[in-house]
C-alpha cells in the first residue's frame, strides 16, 4: 500500500515537472510568436519554474524542506537566476558568438583543420593518458597521442622522423608497454595500485602553471623565424648527416643501444636464472 | 597561405609535456610513470622538430637528428625501465612505487 502511494506521488511529481517545462517552453515560444506579452509570460515560466521546482524536489534534491510559503520564494530565485542566465545567453554571448564566428570562418584553411585535428588526436591522447584511472586505458590513449605526433612530424616536414616514430613508438615502445602492464598485475583487481598517488588537484594545478608558462614563453618571445620554411624529403639528408657531422653520436647511441638490450634480458631473466640454480 | 605557426607547435608540445608531467606526480603504477616519461620525450621532439622547421637554415636538419637520438634513448629507457618494473614484481609482487622502497629483498 505504501508503496502504491509512493508511486504515485512520483508519478505526480512526474506530471508536474514535465507540465512546468512544458509551460516554460510554450510561454517562451508564445512570447517569441509575439502571441503572448511581457508580463504574462514572465508570469507563466516563473510557475513554470516554480512546477520544475516542485517536481524535482522529490527526486534530486533529496526533499529540500520547501513547505507551502518557502516554495514560491526558492522558486523565484531559481527563476531569477535563469532570467540571468537566458539574459546573458541572448544578450551577450548570441551577438558575440554570431559575431566571432562569422570572423572566424573567414580565417579557416584546410591545412589549418589538418593541424589542430592531429594536435587535438595528441593532446587527447595524452589527456586519456594522464587521467584515466585503468593503466590499459591509458596505454590505449597513448597510441592516439603518438599517432598524433607523428602526423605533427609530417606537417612539419620531417618524414623520416614521422616513419621513426610510427615505427618505434607504435610499433616497439606502445608493445612493451603493454607487455608490462599484462605481466605484472592484473587491471581493476587493486583499485590502489591504478589510484592517483599524490592527487589531481596537486596534479592540475602543475599542468595549469606549466601550460600557462610555456604558452606564454612560445607567444611572447622573439623567435628569428625563417622567412619562408620549405619542404624537401630529409632522409637523405640525415642519413649524410649521422655519417658525416654526427658520426661519433651514431656510433656511441648504437653502443648505448646494445648495452641497454643486454642489460634489459639480464634483469629481466633474474627469476628464471635462480630457478636453473636450484635444480639439481 | 596557411596560419599555423611555430607557436602552435610550441602550445602543443607543452601541453604534451605537461600532460606527462600529470602522468608522472599523479600515478602510482611504475609502468604509468614510464608512459608520463614518454610522453615527455614526445613533447620535446615536437618542440625539436618545430625549431628545425621555422628556425634553422634551410637545408640544415639538425633538430631532426636530435629528435632521432631522442627516439634511440626512449627506446633504450622504456626496455631498461620495463626490465626493471618486471623485475621489481618478480621480488616484491607489486609495482606499487609507494612500497618498493629497498633495492633488495
Amino acid at each position: 500500500m505504501a508503496e502504491t502511494s509512493t508511486l504515485r506521488a512520483g508519478l505526480v511529481r512526474l506530471a508536474v515537472l514535465f507540465a512546468g517545462l512544458l509551460l516554460l517552453v510554450g510561454a517562451g515560444i508564445a512570447h517569441a510568436t509575439e502571441k503572448l506579452g511581457t508580463p504574462w509570460t514572465l508570469a507563466a515560466q516563473y510557475f513554470g519554474v516554480m512546477g520544475i521546482v516542485w517536481g524535482l524536489n522529490g527526486f534530486f534534491f533529496r526533499r529540500l524542506p520547501l513547505s507551502r510559503f518557502t516554495l514560491p520564494v526558492f522558486s523565484a530565485a531559481a527563476f531569477g537566476v535563469l532570467f540571468l542566465i537566458g539574459f546573458f545567453l541572448k544578450d551577450v554571448v548570441g551577438p558575440f558568438a554570431i559575431d566571432s564566428a562569422g570572423r572566424f570562418i573567414g580565417l579557416v584553411h584546410l591545412v589549418d583543420l589538418i593541424f589542430y585535428a592531429f594536435a587535438v588526436m595528441a593532446v587527447a591522447g595524452a589527456a586519456g593518458c594522464a587521467f584515466s584511472r585503468n593503466i590499459i586505458y591509458s596505454a590505449w590513449a597513448m597510441l592516439f597521442a603518438f599517432l598524433g605526433v607523428a602526423g605533427l612530424y609530417v606537417f612539419l616536414g620531417a618524414d623520416f622522423p614521422a616513419v621513426a616514430q610510427v615505427l618505434i613508438y607504435v610499433g616497439g615502445i606502445l608493445v612493451l608497454i603493454l607487455f608490462a602492464i599484462m605481466l605484472t598485475k592484473q587491471i581493476g583487481e587493486d583499485p590502489k595500485l591504478t589510484n592517483a598517488h599524490l592527487g589531481l588537484p596537486v596534479g592540475a594545478a602543475l599542468g595549469v602553471i606549466t601550460v600557462g608558462t610555456l604558452t606564454y614563453m612560445a607567444v611572447m618571445a622573439p623567435w628569428k623565424l625563417q622567412p619562408a620554411p620549405g619542404y624537401q624529403p630529409s632522409s637523405a639528408g640525415l642519413g649524410i648527416a649521422f655519417l658525416t657531422e654526427y658520426l661519433l653520436p651514431f656510433e656511441v647511441a648504437s653502443v648505448v643501444l646494445l648495452a641497454a638490450l643486454v642489460g634489459a634480458v639480464i634483469i629481466a631473466r633474474k627469476e628464471i636464472k635462480e630457478t636453473t640454480e636450484t635444480m639439481p | 597561405m596557411t596560419s599555423i605557426g611555430l607557436p602552435h607547435f610550441l602550445i602543443v608540445g607543452g601541453a604534451l609535456f605537461a600532460l606527462g608531467m600529470i602522468t608522472v606526480v599523479t600515478r602510482r603504477n611504475a609502468v604509468g610513470i614510464l608512459m608520463g616519461v614518454e610522453l615527455i620525450l614526445n613533447a620535446a621532439n615536437v618542440n625539436f622538430i618545430a625549431f628545425n622547421h621555422y628556425v634553422d637554415a634551410p637545408g640544415r636538419l639538425t633538430g631532426q637528428v636530435f629528435s632521432i637520438f631522442v627516439i634511440v634513448l626512449a627506446a633504450a629507457e622504456a626496455a631498461i625501465g620495463l626490465a626493471i618494473v618486471l623485475a621489481i614484481y618478480q621480488t616484491f609482487r607489486t609495482i606499487d612505487v609507494q612500497e618498493t622502497n629497498l633495492l633488495r629483498q
